[in-house]
């Protein structure tokens, strides 16, 4: 078990939840966009929100990628059935907490669901289990950060 | 006269087309916006009354009482003004599509602004969307105060300032309010694909309207074009610009899918592609107007769209260079009832011998205006110059993709000389390979021979419309416009008289004689009638083309918009809208008419 393997791990796994989620949005699941919400959080430029929410997306990968590696050593067990498990319960904690009510509380462009559309400009909040962005944003969400701990949990062992 | 009832269907030009270079939407002299395809032109459809007046879905905004409407565009610009005359007071609207500022913003979004001019005018709104051409019905919702329609794929929000208050009824997002002297209300209907829905505060909707009526000025005031029907030209340039597919530099043919080429016939299509044999005037519209950024993107465009199929060409292509294109039916009313309503367009599979000349007479016209070809490019077209020596003896379906059997198209055989003509140019100006150049002469003059006595009829004193054929085709006039060498000088001159004589019925020019393959009748092809215009003043009749287009300018709707054809019988326009061979051809014939005149 290594850092840079879980390191690695946190690259490829980021990189295919960011795709599955792209996919998720061609085949009209979801209207979800993580780059874009989290490139919206520093600035107001579409195109520059969508460049640099890919960076922050994937830096955010890293991390996450750190702290599964964290209770990997310290639980001392590792692999991708329970990268997978870890996955379940990120995901889980996405839709819940972390997109639904995290994200609108610090976003400086974000509603939420008491806000009019005359205090400031106003991203779609995400609702309960991000339904706003669509009913499938739940499940994909879900499936693609399977994915991805399962690729993390496979890199580290 | 506005009714405040519902209403159905509207004559096709009563349509105004807003755009922002991404999508197109019809805005109809009562103020429903009618069409609108989202995020792009070729999307399906959020707004399609103009296709089914009871399910397509639209955005209506108009006085609650009877009302006399006008309208313009903003001078120089793609942004709608119209003003509403009513017993109690006058309206005015200002439509736009807006373009992106460096504001967050939606996706898409079309601004409504109603500014009271005079008294007190009572104003109703509804937006009622119907998602995918009308099959997928919208959960309408709210995001805290704002009205929101969702789709699979697409949102919608509508957010509206001192516009009364938005209530929600089934499908509908409605509201009422009075429009009085020196008030503003401002609806704006962001849209969102695949992302979340933006919500834009009321300055940043103002500041992006007045910033699109100046980005519109100032693309106008940057045109070169200063001869003779100045305005219209500058109309259709506009038009132009609003049919470009701004990621790619594709132009589309049309705005529309399956508006009538005859109310109540089959003969209805999807013209949100672009079409090859469009190009070469594409380019040549393009220089004269002076948008050399526009020009160098369109032909690139269409360099690196073909060359997948290379050397083959594909008819037509999707605005983002995909060859796929197929054709399926509707569960839609029809515009007062023509079906069936196509999208896509199965003519993409259909084989046209006249769109290989159309390609190498655009790379002749690039080059001569400066623009260099690389050695793998110049390659290409070598490619497709041989390509032409191997096919243009077999038949094909013609520029007017009829759907009766192949045959042997004079036009497309011109079109094919052209072709080998422009290769060899090309070749002796270093621009592509030369080593086949003598081999391209000779096919070039088989061609001709095949045109000058298998295509010509003493009897008619004309080309005809296919070999051996005793029917005329419009089409011929594009011999004169893109130098086709007949062998005798008085060939082409008599040809177009006798279409004139032939096909004509009053300014207007049928396209063909004979028999397509479809049920039903067409009216009259506008292009054909430009086309007329410009190869009358090529072949010295100078008077008559400026006569005839001046005869042509005044068939266009109340803003300068021109659909693909008109009734002869009625001078009601007919088909997709707004049509850019139409405009590409205006434009074309005031340049030579202009050049012709000593301009």
């Amino acid at each position: 078990m290594s850092v840079w393997a879980a390191l690695a791990g946190g690259f490829v796994g980021t990189l295919v939840l960011t795709t599955a989620l792209r996919a998720a949005n061609e085949l009209g699941l979801t209207r979800v966009d993580l780059p874009f919400l989290l490139g919206t959080v520093v600035t107001r430029d579409r195109a520059r929100a969508k460049a640099l929410g890919y960076l922050m997306h994937l830096a955010a990968g890293e991390v996450f990628a750190l702290v599964y590696y964290a209770i990997f050593a310290a639980i001392d067990t590792s692999g991708w059935l329970l990268g997978a498990l870890f996955g379940l319960l990120h995901g889980i904690v996405a839709v819940t907490a972390l997109v639904n009510v995290l994200l609108p509380v610090v976003h400086p462009r974000m509603g939420s669901e008491l806000s009019a559309a005359d205090s400031s400009p106003l991203l779609e909040p995400p609702g309960f289990l991000m339904l706003n962005y669509g009913r499938g944003t739940p499940i994909a969400t879900l499936l693609a950060h399977i994915a991805y701990g399962t690729i993390v949990g496979g890199f580290a062992a | 006269m506005v009714e405040s009832s519902a209403r159905g269907y509207v004559p096709i030009a009563d349509y105004a087309a807003i755009g922002d270079a991404r999508t197109v939407a019809l805005v109809a002299r009562d103020g429903s916006v009618d069409w609108l395809c989202l995020p792009d032109l070729d999307s399906p459809s959020v707004f399609a009354a103009v296709l089914d007046a009871e399910r397509g879905g639209r955005f209506e905004l108009r006085p609650d009482v009877p009302a006399q409407a006008q309208r313009r565009y903003l001078p120089d610009t793609n942004v709608l003004e119209t003003t509403f005359t009513t017993a109690g007071g006058i309206v005015r609207i200002t439509d736009a599509m807006a373009l992106p500022s460096r504001e967050l913003g939606p996706t898409r979004e079309l601004i409504r602004q109603v500014d009271g001019i005079a008294g007190e005018v009572p104003m109703r709104w509804s937006v009622t969307p119907a998602f995918g051409y009308g099959a997928v019905p919208p959960r309408i919702g709210r995001r805290g105060r704002v009205p929101v329609a969702i789709g699979p794929r697409d949102a919608l929000a509508v957010c509206s300032w001192d516009a009364g208050e938005a209530q929600i009824d089934g499908d509908a997002i409605f509201g009422r309010f009075d429009a009085v002297e020196g008030g503003s209300a401002l609806i704006a209907l962001c849209a969102a694909h695949q992302e979340p829905l933006v919500f834009p505060r009321r300055e940043h909707v103002q500041a992006r309207l007045k910033a699109t009526i100046a980005y519109w000025r100032g693309w106008a005031a940057q045109r070169a074009y200063d001869g003779p029907w100045r305005d219209a030209v500058i109309r259709s340039a506009l038009a132009l610009k609003l049919l470009f597919h701004a990621p790619s530099g594709a132009i589309a043919a049309a705005a529309t899918a399956s508006l009538p080429e005859e109310i109540g016939g089959e003969r209805n299509w999807d013209y949100r592609f672009c079409w090859v044999r469009d190009s070469a005037f594409t380019l040549e519209a393009l220089l004269h107007l002076g948008c050399p950024g526009e020009a160098e993107a369109f032909f690139w465009w269409l360099l690196h769209a073909s060359q997948l199929s290379h050397p083959r060409l594909r008819v037509l292509y999707r605005l983002d260079g995909g060859e796929r294109a197929p054709e399926r039916s509707l569960e839609l009313h029809g515009y007062r009832g023509s079906r069936p309503v196509r999208v896509g367009n199965d003519a993409a599979a259909q084989t046209q011998l006249d769109i290989y000349g159309d390609l190498l007479q655009t790379a002749l016209i690039y080059t001569d205006a400066g623009g260099r070809l690389d050695p793998e490019t110049g390659r290409r077209l070598a490619g497709i110059a041989e390509l032409v020596c191997r096919i243009w003896h077999e038949p094909d379906s013609g520029i007017w993709e009829v759907r009766s059997r192949p045959q042997h198209f004079t036009h497309s055989k011109m079109m094919c000389w052209i072709a080998l003509d422009r290769a060899v140019r090309l070749s002796e100006a270093g621009h592509i390979p030369s080593g086949r150049a003598s081999a391209w002469r000779r096919e070039a003059l088989a061609i001709h021979d095949f045109v000058e006595t298998r295509c010509w009829s003493d009897r008619l004193d004309s080309y005809t419309r296919h070999a051996g054929a005793d029917e005329l085709d419009a089409s011929l006039l594009l011999g004169v416009l893109l130098g086709y060498e007949s062998s005798a000088p008085g060939r082409l001159p008599a040809t177009v008289n006798a279409l004139r004589r032939e096909l004509g019925r009053g300014p207007l020019l049928t396209r063909y004689s004979g028999d397509d393959g479809l049920q039903g009748t067409e009216g009259a092809f506008l292009c054909c009638s430009f086309w007329l215009a410009d190869a009358l003043a090529r072949v010295g009749q100078l008077d008559a083309a400026g006569e005839l287009m001046t005869e042509l300018t005044v068939l266009a709707g109340d803003v300068g918009l021109y659909a693909e054809e008109v009734d002869p019988r009625t001078n009601e326009l007919l088909g997709n809208m707004p049509q850019g061979l139409v405009h590409l051809a205006l434009i074309n014939a005031a340049v030579s008419i202009g050049k012709a005149r000593g301009g």
